[in-house]
């Protein structure tokens, strides 16, 4: 979930090193294969399924690694990097609370509606349940936001190879762009699920060398612990729960009820179960039981995801050290703006060049620049298919050939990136842009979950209902927003705190907007034509058969891997309590 | 994975195959610039004397090389 303001990357203001022949192989060795693989792809996307779901005939593991690693870019990576360092432990929440029970529930109860459905988009869905307003309001704005986050991306990856390599930030932008343009054009959602996949098991093998050199380093978890509060002077940087009980008592400025009911529940479920970008991952699944344990494969992973990610900010809070032996203190963006300090956001580069020498440093900056353009890749492919299903062809050409929807779907794409590159160069020139198209995502996803949630349960939810509930939620949303933008002290009002830090306000905010929806959505229902029960049939829990997913014994049932990760997750956030 | 999975994936070219076969390939580049750092630590490992004992390049091109070797046998194109 892109939570994390990252503008300050633009504070990067030194090339931090530069890359051996070797390191330049190992890229070059990359592109190769990507676009080998674009090749590839192309003569099996002739169809519309083939090319916007990958002809649904993905296994479970790969719908699984794909889901998860749509979410795995690598601004995800160093700005999560970066929040371990300043809030210490609690930036794990994230990861574990603020992932793994919804990847679950979306496994076991939402997936048999978006797979029966037989729908090919979160939007489509939304059609199904409740009309064509819902269906507009959904599209047009996942539509907006997937290409701003491709253009994000797009300027956060060249702005990383300037910042760390030296290179120019066009070349990169353009290089980056027309990759990922030509291998999403020619093989569609599955030339970007490979890449995906590949770029999983590239982020852990680039990544991996930081955290087990560290703690090498550190002399183990313990030490490393005792040593982080001997440095920060307290230990609340080793804690994930004890230090909830109030805003003040721990460096994030939240709550627990903040992190469970905003983050646990609303954020986390709101993204994971209707984000389509990582849904659409999942709908390629090749049968129900492989749809249902994608998400159960994707949260194993998730849980393991912050050794490379959570950890390598915590060691430099024990371990990372100025040339003259002292430690090195990392900076919020403002500061390093007017001392020349490095950021929080710089901390895995930071550690991937102190541990990594030439050969392991191309190999991790290739897993960065994989995981940029997986992201771009990711929102290309999601706006290609929302724009050719729910927009060109819902409003513009209902009845044109499945060939024409392909050729649609491959100049979608080709004009998606343009529209991406034209956002990174317009980024450039207003740098705090980034952080709003942040937080315009925010805008829609916690109410878009109400709407689906009770679409889905509740038979009595009507068209009007959803429409409505979408729209108030989204434009309370919005006004929240302008409200603690326009008056900074309205933060104690949404957090019902006046210890309350900005990032309680996304917590909350999100909280608000779900409740909001939700009210709307109930009591206008209540109020207008319940929808004939026939029409909700494969749509609604109660009035839909759930057919038998084809699992024969306990080890191929979903449910029961699903039980496995939680308990492993209950025991994580014990030990680290 | 299942007898089934693994056919599906294996009749062409296996997104599996695709994962070995770059890890592989980055496996044995990093163990070429292992040895090649044996006697010639680079620069951060100078810097860090206790790295330049584990050889951390050559060993991690070994464990790549190892999986990417495996995968690229188990799901070469041939399989189907």
């Amino acid at each position: 979930m892109p939570l994390i303001t990252f503008s300050g990357m633009l504070l990067f203001n030194r090339q931090l090193t530069r890359l051996a022949p070797v390191d330049i192989l190992i890229l070059v060795l990359y592109f190769a294969l990507v676009v080998f693989i674009g090749f590839y792809a192309k003569g099996k996307a002739n169809t519309s399924e083939d090319f916007f779901l990958a002809g649904r005939e993905m296994t479970a593991w790969i719908a699984g690694l794909s889901f998860v690693s749509a979410n795995l870019g690598s601004l995800e990576l160093m700005g999560w990097a970066g929040a371990a360092y300043q809030y210490g432990m609690l930036a794990a929440h994230w990861y574990w609370i603020g992932a793994i029970p919804a990847m679950l529930f979306l496994g076991i109860v939402m997936m048999p509606f978006y797979y029966i459905s037989k729908t090919h988009s979160v939007p489509g869905y939304l059609q199904l349940r409740f009309g064509e307003g819902a269906r507009a309001v959904s599209a047009v704005s996942f539509a907006m936001m997937t290409i701003l986050m491709s253009g994000v991306n797009m300027y956060a990856m060249a702005l990383v190879m300037k910042t760390v390599l030296g290179w120019n930030i066009s070349f990169s932008i353009w290089v980056g762009a027309a990759t990922v343009a030509l291998y999403v054009m020619l093989g569609g959602l599955r030339s970007a699920i490979i890449n995906e996949v590949l770029q999983f098991v590239l982020i852990w093998a680039g990544a991996a060398m930081i955290p087990i050199l560290g703690l090498i380093e550190a002399g183990g978890w313990t030490k490393l612990k005792a040593q982080i509060a001997v440095n920060v002077g307290t230990t609340d940087y080793g804690h994930m729960w004890s230090t909830l009980g109030s805003f003040k008592d721990n460096p994030m400025g939240v709550h627990w009820t903040g992190i469970v009911f905003g983050l646990g529940f609303v954020i986390s479920f709101g993204y994971w179960t209707t984000d389509f970008l990582v849904v659409q991952r999942v709908l390629s699944a090749n049968n129900l039981r492989a749809a249902k344990m994608a998400p159960v494969i994707g949260a194993a992973f998730k849980m393991a995801v912050p050794f490379i990610v959570i950890v390598p900010g915590l060691l430099a809070l024990a371990v990372l050290k100025n040339p003259d032996g002292t430690m090195m203190h990392l900076v919020p963006e403002s500061v390093a703006a007017a001392t020349g300090q490095h950021s929080y956001n710089e901390v895995l580069p930071l550690m991937l060049i102190r541990y990594c020498g030439p050969g392991l440093l191309g190999l991790g900056i290739t897993a960065l620049v994989a995981g940029f353009m997986s992201g771009m890749a990711g929102n290309v492919s999601a706006f290609s298919t929302v724009w050719t299903y729910d927009l060109y062809g819902a409003f513009i050409s209902k009845k044109a050939s499945d060939k024409h929807y392909v050729a649609m779907g491959r100049w979608s794409t080709v004009i998606g990136m343009l529209v991406s590159i034209a956002t990174a160069y317009l980024v450039m020139n207003a740098a705090s842009i980034m952080d709003y198209v942040q937080a315009l995502f925010s805008f829609f996803i916690a109410p878009l979950f109400g709407t689906v949630i009770l679409g889905m349960l509740w038979k009595r939810a009507t068209h009007w209902g959803g429409f409505l509930g979408l729209l108030a939620g989204t434009i309370s949303s919005i006004g929240m927003f302008l409200w603690v933008q326009g008056n900074a002290g309205a933060l104690r009002y949404i957090a019902m705190s006046p210890d309350a830090k900005p990032m309680a306000e996304n917590l909350y905010r999100a909280l608000w907007s779900w409740i909001i929806c939700v009210v709307v959505t109930v009591v206008v229902s209540l109020v207008t034509k319940p929808v004939p029960r026939e029409q909700l049939a494969g749509l609604v829990y109660g009035v839909t058969p759930i057919p038998h997913d084809g699992s024969k014994n306990l080890w191929e049932k979903p449910i029961f891997w699903a039980i496995v990760v939680i308990v492993v997750f209950f025991i994580l956030n014990l030990i680290f309590w | 994975m299942d007898k089934q999975e693994s056919e599906i994936e294996s009749a062409e070219l296996s997104i599996w195959f695709f994962c070995g076969i770059l890890m592989l390939a980055y496996g044995l580049v990093l163990i070429v610039t292992g040895f090649v750092e044996f006697h010639n630590p680079p620069a951060n490992e100078i810097l860090l004397p206790w790295l330049e004992s584990l050889h951390p390049t050559l060993w991690w091109g070994v464990v790549l090389t190892v999986f990417g070797g495996f995968y690229s046998i188990r799901f070469f194109p041939r399989r189907g």
